[in-house]
């Protein structure tokens, strides 16, 4: 029997097929209709899927056995109610959830107020970018009037990082190990985001310059790399000149020589 | 005290360099009329050195095993002084050779020089060739990458093909029935030291065949005549030629810098073009990643098993066109060389190399 | 003909001397490289400290450590009283061994002994144990 498994999943492997989507929860709701299938869909477009968070790591229940796949004793918890959400998504986004419950936001939850679901939707999560807070989204409770404000108190630092983000990106297609920079970027990233879920204009503008700083320092390491990528550059430039030039005075002492053939 | 003609005159009193070295040098003389693609040789004997060398110098901080060989590169890459530099020069290296081997060929094919008595010189040289993609295909699995694990997984696959014991095949070059620690340190012993063994005799005897028979004179000009064959062995004079040092000797090293400034112009400016993002990202075995191809010079063969409905059909038409090739000499025996005086074969010629690019463009965008 | 020559030759010798040139060049432009690849590299550097955790060490216990690349040990010869010795035998170079019940050092190598303050007591040693400094701070000793 183990043997007989064994081999199928040998076989799954060198289909190439990915292990995530194998869960018995997708298994199940993929076949279902309407609004039993749909999550499946928009989870797999979600920034969750793209990092192997799967149905289970927030709904709870066992991915691999049909039988216990919605048992409560395998710790499954069902959709939350509206106003659980918060400690539902708050189990790993420790930070977010404190400084979100603190906030005009989080203090009005059990008025109706809005929850994460409401801004970053439940399945189809995206990457988190300063566009989630614009005109359409914010007006569905009061005016865009304070929502502006917070976006232009974050915007500068929210383009720092991205610009940051980019050039990471942009030194690691190059094969410069980017790691430390990344996780301190990563870790800088998560600390400002949750700050946004303060709502709170004058707290943002004034971490905001603790955070230059902070950026600021990843920023001049970028920069130290990419002189050096350049020095690197020039330095291959002159050798490249070299190689030719002696491949140019090797053909005129060939051409001195043919010319006495 | 003159040293070096003392030290000269003792090996020569010894070994009799001094006649060697003359009957390599300046009293081997060589057709007045040899083109650039003579050179392409040299180019890549010398490319060839350039890899053991960067090769030999990976190895000193690379380590071969599944849980640490992803971050030895990475090591050699940001830590180690100029580490960049050998690992790039060695990853363009690689692909320059295929290039430079591949040039090497179609000159040879064009001028008709794998005819007799060079048929040894010709398949000895196929052989390389393909001792240089096996070459290629270990060396790509070392890094332990995402690119490597799934493209050796892609490229082994392909064996499996085979009627009956495939599976058995494909098991035993990955040492286990998918890629893991076992082919890592197969292909490992092979890529250090069973290859290198292997193509330095291969290219000693492809040297001593090149010298024994003598080197071709050029297909060309109106003087030419194609070469009448007597019984036994005849080595191929050319008296009235040019001596091969220094007249040729430095039309060597000339093409030798151009190749030079090829690679590392390619290694400081554009070495991401034989680096794929999947290279840089730690193997996985559980995540396949989207649009896995193996390298530029398999895509041939890659494409080639996809237009075939049966994989065994693709193995078989690609092992028939090999095989072709291989014995070319054999097929193709008439003794004419001019290259306009053989249509038949300049059809295939062209057709055989837009083939090659065609199914290569192909694979890259299929 | 002999003019051509001539000039032929000593354009030659002059493209020969700048072809030497650049090779000569290149030569060292790759041999750098190379040099400072192979050549050991300074992982910490010659004067760097180690901490050790204060508690590893047992009152009349010895342990070994790492320091600036070859191995050494601390001591506890009284409760709050630290001693760092090089670990090298001063003989040919063998690291010695702690012999408890004794207090005292081993060569495992030609018999060497050393006290516990790195004096030598008898053997082909000719001289004692290098002795590091060793300062306390909290939970910390630090070496050198």
């Amino acid at each position: 029997m183990m043997r007989i498994l064994l081999s199928i999943l040998v076989v799954l492997f060198l289909c190439g097929s990915v292990l995530a989507d194998d869960t018995v929860c997708i298994q199940c709701h993929a076949g279902q209709e309407g609004r039993l299938s749909a999550p499946v869909e928009l989870w797999k477009t979600s920034v969750h899927a793209a990092n192997g968070i799967s149905c289970h790591d927030c709904h709870g229940g066992d991915p691999t056995d049909f039988g216990m796949a919605m048992d409560p004793s395998k710790g499954f918890l069902g959709a939350p109610a509206y106003a659980d959400v918060p400690a539902f998504c708050g189990r790993c986004h420790l930070g977010v959830r404190e400084d979100y419950e603190s906030s005009a936001h989080g203090k009005a939850l059990k008025r109706g107020g809005p929850q994460c679901v409401m801004c970053h939707s439940n399945h189809a999560v995206q990457k988190a970018s300063i566009e989630l807070i614009n005109e359409k989204s914010c007006t569905r409770c009061h005016s865009y009037e304070r929502a502006a404000k917070v976006k232009a108190a974050i915007s500068t630092t929210e383009a720092n990082i991205q610009q940051l983000e980019t050039q990471l990106g942009e030194l690691h297609r190059v094969g410069i190990d980017t790691k430390k920079l990344s996780g301190k970027l990563f870790a800088g990233r998560n600390d400002f985001r949750r700050l946004f879920h303060t709502v709170d204009v004058e707290k943002m503008e004034a971490e905001t310059a603790g955070f230059a700083t902070r950026l600021g320092k990843i920023g001049t390491q970028i920069k130290e790399i990419k002189d050096e990528l350049s020095q690197r550059k020039m330095v291959g430039g002159l050798v490249v000149l070299l190689l030719l030039a002696g491949g140019c005075i090797a053909m005129l002492i060939r051409k001195s020589y043919h010319e006495e053939e | 005290m003159n040293i070096p003609k003392l030290a000269v005159d003792w090996l020569d009193n010894r070994l009799g360099i001094k006649d060697l070295i003359y009957q390599n040098m300046g009293g081997y003389k060589l057709p007045r009329n040899v083109n650039i693609w003579y050179t392409m040789g040299s180019v890549v004997l010398a490319l060839l050195g350039l890899q053991f060398l960067t090769g030999i110098m990976l190895l000193v901080y690379y380590v071969p095993d599944t849980e640490k060989a992803f971050t030895s590169v990475t090591a050699i890459m940001n830590e180690v002084p100029y580490g960049w530099l050998f690992r790039y020069l060695h990853v363009v290296g690689s692909n320059l050779i295929i290039i430079f081997m591949l040039l090497h060929m179609m000159s040879v094919l064009f001028m008709g020089s794998y005819k007799r008595p060079r048929e040894l010189t010709w398949i000895s040289g196929f052989t390389l060739l393909n001792l240089g993609m096996v070459f290629c295909l270990t060396g790509y699995l070392l890094p332990w990458s995402q690119l490597s694990f799934w493209a050796t997984t892609v490229a082994t696959d392909a064996a499996g093909a085979v009627p009956f014991i495939g599976e058995h095949i494909v098991a035993f070059l990955r040492g286990g029935p998918s890629v893991g620690a076992p082919t890592l340190g197969r292909f490992f012993a092979l890529h250090v030291m069973v290859l290198p063994l292997g193509l330095m005799g291969l290219v000693g005897f492809h040297l001593f065949c090149v010298r024994r028979a003598g080197i071709s004179q050029p297909p060309f000009g109106d003087s030419y005549k194609p070469r009448l064959f007597g019984e036994g062995f005849e080595h191929e004079h050319h008296p009235d030629g040019v001596p091969f040092h220094p007249n040729y000797t430095i039309k060597d090293v000339s093409m030798v810098f151009f190749a030079l400034a090829a690679l590392v112009a390619i290694s400081f400016y554009a070495p991401w073009l034989f680096i794929p993002p999947e290279a840089l990202v730690p193997a996985d075995p559980f995540n396949t990643p989207e649009h896995i191809k193996p390298e530029w010079y398999f895509l041939w063969a890659y494409q080639t098993l996809k237009i075939f409905p049966s994989k065994l059909l693709g193995l078989a038409a690609q092992g028939v066109a090999m095989t072709f090739i291989a014995l070319l000499p054999f097929i193709d025996f008439g003794s004419e060389r001019r290259p306009f005086k053989r249509p038949l074969f300049l059809t295939c010629f062209f057709l055989g190399t837009l083939l090659f690019v065609g199914l290569s463009i192909w694979g890259h965008y299929s | 003909m002999n003019e051509v020559s001539e000039s032929n030759k000593q354009r030659r010798t002059f493209l020969g001397i700048l072809l030497g040139g650049v090779g000569v060049v290149l030569t060292g432009v790759f041999a750098w490289p190379i040099f400072r690849f192979l050549a050991p590299r300074d992982t910490g550097g010659a004067g760097a400290q180690v901490r050790v955790k204060k508690n590893l060490i047992k009152v009349g216990g010895a342990h070994f450590f790492d320091f600036q690349g070859r191995p050494a040990v601390l001591l506890q010869p009284r409760a709050g009283s630290f001693v760092a010795l090089s670990a090298v035998c001063t003989h040919l170079g063998c690291i010695v061994k702690w012999v408890n019940d004794k207090g005292e050092f081993l060569c495992p190598c030609h018999g060497g002994r050393f006290s516990a303050e790195g004096l030598v007591l008898g053997g082909p040693p000719p001289k004692a144990l290098t002795t590091y400094s060793v300062k306390i701070e909290d939970t910390d000793l630090v070496v050198g």
